[in-house]
């Protein structure tokens, strides 16, 4: 083996220090532009339309340590989980059966797109009738809606599969669970965190829309409560929380994303 | 000499499916016959275009056929259905394909495993065979490396041992060294030469390079332009072990080289 042969010895690219603390101090000057736009619109619109910042910080605080804060979360993030867990199983599963049968597929493939434009928001009254006033009718509406995003990005990763590699595989001796297993699942793993990008914060919104609707906790249940009681500061505290939520899943989100796809070269400047 | 051929391709014939409102498709291989012995290093020559990988894509039965038969230790393969195609022929026949096809998300030495994973036979015995060949061909250190952290050449080299690994008595290979350098080329030619004469399988080998043909092989066949078909047939005496380097000045290699040249058009 002559050095010749080894793509390996560039030298390691070193970062430009400087560069990435203006990135830093950049987002921290936005955080305190924003902060003080929001206290300016406070200011002008009056506190029943615009709550203010720094009395909706108070209120988190206030909030968070009797408790009433960390309930409404818990149960608006079970209810996520699970509505999310089972939209995504089926999600994952659907086109991984509907692989095997390129007929079947090929007849219901024009009622799926079509149900793609069921509007879900509007079904909730149904589900409600249906399902009753528990946490069934919003698990519908989570697992829909979480369902749909991850159906059509594994839908199309398995369409997107380098036949060359399941050849290679066959060939190999390789069983059709094997070639499921360790070629389509690998292959579509960049197309599910895609879809994982926009069904994860969906799940915690369509919560949050079904609290509204239905329930007597969540953060849901807390915003629609507050603005009944013309507590603008209650709603704002609300939208603050479901924001932090889902900027925290998406940050552990991205951590598992960069784990499973360290062996990918680039991608590194495509982080959402 | 085996009496019995190893392996029997008789009457091979294939076309693709027509599409509607075209004429119907011609042929790409009609009427193909040969068959290889035991242990023999078979190298088929055609222009590009004649049906090289068609022809192997058949044998691999990872296509059908639409006539003709293929006969491995006299047994007919189900070569016609789509449905009853048994790739690789249940691991008897490997298939070193033109582009390396490297499972991206998997290291070196798991893409080298990974037929004897999906075989379940990876034992203490496969993996230092398999530790063996990477050594051999000089991929050492290499092990934990994704594939776009190779270089094309090791690229080739992994796919090459990954069909070696599991000991399937027939290999196909499919122009593997074609996209290469002239040095890397040579290199891996004696790197095959070198693993064939340690295990002396039955290997057809598919180029369009002939030098390559009659440096490697014990015969060469060579295939007329679509629909493809036996232009000539050539023994290559040259005496083994060869010296890839120094085979060009061989007396037997200017006088085939001339022959097989007049026959590729």
């Amino acid at each position: 083996m002559t050095s010749r042969d080894s793509a390996l010895d560039l030298a390691e690219p070193t970062p430009v220090n400087w560069r990435r603390y203006a990135v830093i101090a950049g987002r921290i000057g936005l955080a305190i532009l924003l902060i003080l736009g929001w206290k300016f619109g406070a200011q002008v619109a009056g506190e029943v339309y615009v709550a203010d910042p720094f009395l909706v910080f108070g209120r988190i605080v206030v909030d968070t340590l009797n408790g009433t804060l960390i309930h409404h979360t818990y149960v608006t993030l079970r209810l996520a989980t699970i509505g999310f867990a089972i939209g995504c199983f089926f999600g994952v599963v659907f086109p991984f059966l509907l692989r095997r049968m390129p007929r079947l597929t090929a007849a219901i493939e024009p009622y799926i797109m079509a149900s793609v434009g069921v509007p879900k928001y509007a079904l909730v009254p149904l589900f409600i009738l249906w399902f009753g006033i528990d946490d069934a009718p919003k698990l519908w509406l989570v697992g829909l809606l979480v369902f749909y995003p991850i159906f059509i990005a594994v839908f199309a990763g398995i369409r997107n599969v380098d036949r060359r590699l399941i050849n290679m595989a066959r060939v190999a001796g390789a069983s059709e669970a094997a070639i499921s297993r360790e070629v389509i699942w690998n292959s579509l793993i960049p197309f599910f965190f895609a879809a994982l990008k926009i069904a994860l914060p969906r799940a915690v919104s369509a919560t949050i829309i079904g609290e509204f609707l239905v329930g007597d906790a969540g953060l849901g249940f807390m915003i629609e409560n507050s603005r009944q009681n013309f507590d603008t500061t209650g709603v704002f505290v609300g939208i603050v929380i479901a924001t932090a939520l889902v900027l925290v899943i998406n940050a552990v989100l991205t951590l598992i994303d960069r784990r499973v796809n360290a062996w990918r070269p680039t991608e590194r400047d495509m982080q959402l | 000499m085996a009496a019995q051929p190893l392996l029997e391709i008789l009457g091979l014939g294939k076309r693709f499916a027509t599409r509607a409102g075209r004429d119907p498709s011609p042929w790409v291989i009609q009427d193909l016959s040969f068959s290889v012995r035991d242990g023999e290093f078979l190298t088929i020559i055609g222009p590009s275009g004649s049906g090289k990988t068609t022809l192997l894509n058949m044998i691999a039965q990872i296509d059908t056929a639409s006539g003709g038969e293929i006969r491995f230790q006299s047994q007919a393969a189900p070569i016609s259905d789509p449905k009853s195609l048994n790739p690789g022929l249940s691991c008897k026949i490997g298939y070193v394909t033109q582009e390396d096809n490297l499972l991206p998300w998997r290291t070196t030495l798991q893409n080298v495993l990974f037929p004897l994973v999906v075989q379940g036979r990876l034992n203490d015995e496969t993996r230092a065979h398999a530790q063996m060949l990477i050594r051999a061909v000089g991929l050492a250190g290499f092990e934990d490396h994704y594939p776009h952290e190779l270089s094309g050449g090791m690229r080739k080299r992994a796919s090459l041992i990954r069909t070696l690994v599991y000991d399937p008595p027939v290999i196909l290979m499919d122009e593997p060294f074609g996209a290469l350098d002239a040095q890397t080329r040579m290199q891996l030619q004696e790197d095959l030469l070198r693993l064939w004469n340690i295990g002396r399988k039955t290997i057809i080998f598919v180029t369009h390079d002939i030098a390559e043909a009659i440096a490697l092989g014990d015969r060469t066949l060579v295939l007329t332009r679509a629909p493809a078909r036996i232009a000539g047939e050539h023994t290559i005496s040259i005496p083994r072990p060869r010296e890839i380097r120094g085979i060009m000045t061989h007396p037997a290699f200017a006088e085939l080289y001339q022959r097989i040249r007049a026959e590729v058009q």
